[in-house]
């Protein structure tokens, strides 16, 4: 029996605080289940034998686990410490009592291992279940990509019980140093302390903006996403500080300000609120500031994840406009012999017997090199491009157009819009622009993803073969392009899935055959299926999507648990303010409606102001996810105005729930 | 001398939630104030003191009987005026001081007039010689964590005192000051009672209720006894209290 006292302490302790134990332990057992869940998924061994994309996949979801692992360390931290401050109290009259600080360190003790069991035991049970579901789902988001089956993973639960162990230590240790360092009349009376008033610090607040508005700056004025990547991360770590001293400072200083103008401050409306709504900023500021930071985040990650994945099958075709295609490149000054593409599409065609449709042939000339606006032999520009030059004839058979061309004339695709000049010269040829095309169904160079420069230049056939010869025969230091080369590309469609998959493979033996023939004739070659191309794109796409509403989810229930806390302890504060402003002579309306202000005001900041960065976020996320193929403004809008709703609507309902708890405190 | 307080009948009757238990906490109180008296009501715990401060307050409402104040009922009140009676009828001043901790003790004293709409220029002009009276002036910007016992119930009847009240009230003001603030606020109480104003207090302390004119004493919800000061001193007064509170504990009939 007495051994037992420590253990039953604690779990009277927990019980009686269960409005704030409850909750906790909730969402302790929340992130060990979202930590399970992904250990599991990636930890699957059935990936190692999957086809391209699941070890990307893989890394991923390895990624989400160690966010999940280090946000779950740092929020339970949190949330502990503001267990401890509230339950001061009763450790101070069991030390008063006469229980020494080994004794109340075994309460501690036993508190914290039976949280850490119940979460662990809880989550994993639910994670569990769910981790069957949260495989059908990833499954479904990488379209089959990834195919898993029902696994048990062993690995996975010890990994899961040793991180969250370790969280749990350190809480302990944690919880141990701040008992050992308090006395005895502190706990007793720690909640009760005289509070100075909040200060305005104004050089704090003035940073805040000016980091916020930095920031912002940067995040309009970007124009390379390449570069965006990087200034990415600079600009969030400036609105995350940013937004601290915002929400700490310059509420305050704001407050401050308004105190001082008598005139405004003394009115029956404004007094009791502004002068309180400075406490409530100095108390609550970090925890607002962290809600609005978790808000942005989910904004950010859900709707970019959310864009990436719904943009995902026009990145594709954009970037393969056929579902088969194979491209021999030859060493310049050949002559292309054609009966190799011949031999090519005869063992194609066999293949797919009749599944083919909307078949073309096309020849283009590639050259890699510096360029500018005067031409592609353009001198130290520092900028390097790719050029695809094609005979009007091939164009004019692809698009199905009958386009016309004199000698010297040519016409441009320039997604990029980088060569505004009306004419370029090649060698001692110039070429002179007569039309902007608008469309070129031909496979894309890889480097506009990483925004370089590339365009296509369509021109007569004499000119074509001129140009070709003026490149290949030019001198090295004359035109700086690095690797050309002639090619042959045969595309098409299929009526049948699969049917690109069986071309693709047929398209490859033949070149391999031909190539061990003859070392020389054929200089390179590519071959794709647009079902591999995208599975590699949804097996990551989907994956981010799948992460991204995972740790959503996270996210949004640390937010909610943040909110919780902070009506509860406001709730607390406002008891006695209640009472004194009611003998004071307030109605219970009048102080209901002020306090209710305060309460709206302070709760729907965070919601305003992730809104906000959101909106000066939105070019920045716009211009990466150029990098990823999405170049689809109308998209990125409407899923960042459904994440918005969804999460505002979530947010109100928060609120509505932590306020009825509010209420009930208040009105007691 | 017209009286500015009735109290007629009054009975308070709590019930536990369930009704299980009925509790009479004031059986049936009669008595009165007059303009410019300085009453005191003095009773053991749990004899009622409280429950008729809170009935005097409107903060609560009797069973039965009725309370008049300036010849007006206060249970015919709407819930909606009984705010803005007490703002402009009513001073209080309590044990615990009741000041909130976020206003300076000059928005302390004035938050009684700013929720009565008054503007700044006239709160000023109405703060200035209260608080010089009171010796409050230099205290004006500080918070209430940041001065004494004694100060911080100054400021408490600066501000139960602003509104210029018909009745003020105070419950146990006394009860968490040491001997030299208590001194210096009952001398405070005695001043305001003389420029005019009229004091009711509730107290279980005999010093305290040695410096009013009249004591009512009351017993298990009822007034038991009162005592006139008449011309004596106030120590004179303090004993007379202090035989009758012997007497009552005894179980003695006076």
């Amino acid at each position: 029996m007495r051994r037992n006292i420590y253990s039953r302490l604690a779990v009277t302790g927990m019980r009686k605080n269960k409005r704030l134990y409850l909750p906790y332990l909730a969402t302790s057992a929340g992130m060990v289940m979202m930590f399970f869940i992904l250990a599991t998924l990636s930890a699957s061994d059935s990936i190692e034998s999957m086809q391209m994309g699941s070890r990307t996949t893989q890394i991923v979801l390895n990624l989400g686990m160690i966010v999940v692992g280090v946000f779950a360390a740092i929020f339970l931290f949190y949330t502990n410490a503001l267990l401890i401050r509230r339950r001061n109290k009763e450790f101070g009259l069991y030390n008063v009592l006469g229980m020494n600080k080994t004794k109340l360190c075994r309460i501690l003790f036993w508190e914290t291992l039976l949280s850490f069991l119940f979460s662990l035991v809880l989550g994993l049970a639910v994670g569990a279940l769910f981790s069957k579901l949260a495989e059908l789902l990833l499954a479904r988001a990488t379209y089959g990509a990834v195919t898993y089956h029902i696994s048990f993973q062993p690995m996975a639960f010890l990994l899961t019980a040793a991180v969250f162990g370790l969280i749990f230590l350190l809480l302990l240790f944690f919880s141990f140093a701040k008992v050992r360092l308090s006395k005895p009349l502190d706990l007793l009376k720690s909640e009760a302390v005289g509070e100075k008033p909040p200060r305005a610090n104004w050089p704090l607040a003035v940073l805040g903006l000016l980091l916020l508005g930095g920031a912002y700056y940067l995040a309009v004025t970007i124009t390379n996403p390449v570069q965006a990547v990087t200034l990415f991360f600079v600009a969030v770590l400036m609105v995350i500080v940013g937004t601290y001293l915002l929400f700490i400072a310059a509420s305050v200083a704001l407050c401050r300000a308004l105190q001082k103008n008598k005139r405004y401050y003394y009115q029956a409306k404004h007094f009791v609120s502004v002068s309180s709504m400075a406490y409530r900023m100095k108390r609550n500021g970090a925890g607002l500031a962290s809600v609005c930071i978790l808000a942005t985040m989910v904004l950010v990650m859900l709707s970019s994840t959310g864009c990436l994945f719904m943009g995902a099958e026009d990145a594709l075709r954009r970037q393969y406009p056929y579902d088969f295609s194979t491209t021999i490149y030859y060493q310049t000054g050949s002559d292309m012999d054609p009966a190799i593409l011949e031999r090519v599409e005869k063992a194609v065609l066999a293949v797919t017997r009749g599944r083919e449709k909307d078949l073309v042939r096309y020849r283009t000339f590639a050259a890699f090199g510096e360029v500018d606006a005067e031409g592609v032999a353009g001198h130290d520009t520092g900028e390097y491009g790719t050029w695809y030059m094609m005979p009007l004839e091939d164009y004019n058979g692809i698009m199905k157009t009958e386009l016309s061309l004199a000698p010297g004339e040519a016409l441009l695709y320039d997604p990029q819009h980088h060569y505004p000049a009306g004419r370029f010269i090649v060698g001692d040829k110039t070429i002179t622009l007569t039309g902007v095309l608008d469309e070129a169904p031909i496979e894309r160079p890889n480097e506009e993803l990483e925004g370089m420069s590339w365009a296509l230049l369509v021109l007569t056939e004499a000119d074509w073969t001129a140009l070709v010869d003026a490149v290949t025969t030019a001198d090295g230091r004359e035109f700086s392009l690095g690797w050309h080369a002639p090619g042959q590309t045969l595309a098409f469609h299929v009526t049948e899935d699969g049917a690109d998959r069986e071309a693709a493979e047929a398209a490859q033996k033949a070149l391999q055959e031909m190539s061990l023939e003859d070392e020389d004739a054929i200089l390179y070659y590519g071959t794709f299926a647009l079902s591999d191309m995208r599975s590699g794109y949804f097996a990551l796409y989907g994956t981010f999507f799948f992460l991204g509403v995972l740790l959503s989810i996270v996210f949004l229930v640390a937010a909610a648990l943040i909110i919780y806390y902070k009506q509860l302890s406001e709730g607390y504060e406002d008891q006695s303010r209640f009472d004194i402003m009611q003998k004071v002579g307030m109605t219970k309306k009048e102080i209901r409606s002020t306090v209710n202000s305060q309460v709206v005001t302070v709760f729907f900041a965070p919601l305003v102001m992730a809104c906000l960065h959101l909106l000066f976020a939105y070019p920045m996320i716009s211009k990466m996810l150029v990098v990823f193929g999405i170049d689809n403004n109308s998209l990125l809008l409407m899923t960042n105005l459904g994440c918005v709703l969804l999460f505002a609507l979530f947010y109100v309902l928060i609120y509505r729930l932590t306020a009825r708890a509010y209420y009930a405190i208040v009105s007691t | 001398m017209s009286s500015i307080l009735e109290v007629s009948g009054l009975r308070k009757v709590y019930t536990t939630r369930f009704g299980a238990v009925q509790v009479e906490a004031l059986k049936n109180v009669n008595f009165s104030v007059e303009q410019g008296e300085y009453l005191a009501i003095m009773g053991e715990s749990g004899s009622g003191k409280t429950t008729l401060l809170n009935l005097l307050a409107a903060l609560d409402k009797p069973t039965s009987g009725s309370i008049l104040l300036d010849g007006q009922p206060l249970d015919r009140l709407k819930e909606s005026e009984i705010a803005s009676f007490r703002r402009d009828n009513l001073g209080f001043v309590f044990q615990e001081f009741n000041l909130l901790d976020t206003f300076s003790v000059e928005d302390n004293i004035l938050l009684p007039l700013v929720l009565a709409g008054l503007s700044y220029r006239e709160m000023r002009s109405r703060l200035e010689p209260l608080a010089e009276s009171l010796g409050l002036t230099p205290l004006l910007k500080k918070f209430p964590y940041e001065i004494s016992g004694g100060q911080k119930q100054r400021a408490a009847v600066a501000r139960a005192l602003i509104t210029q009240p018909k009745l003020l009230l105070a419950d146990e003001p006394t009860g968490a000051l040491d001997s030299n603030s208590t001194d210096e606020l009952l001398r405070l109480f005695s001043a305001i009672n003389r420029a005019g104003q009229t004091v009711l207090m509730v107290t279980h302390s005999v010093k305290a209720a040695s410096h009013a004119t009249r004591v009512l004493f009351i017993r298990d919800g009822e007034v038991f006894h009162q005592l006139y000061r008449g011309e004596s001193s106030t120590e004179q007064f303090y004993q007379k209290i202090s035989d009758t509170l012997t007497l009552l504990a005894t179980g003695g009939e006076v």
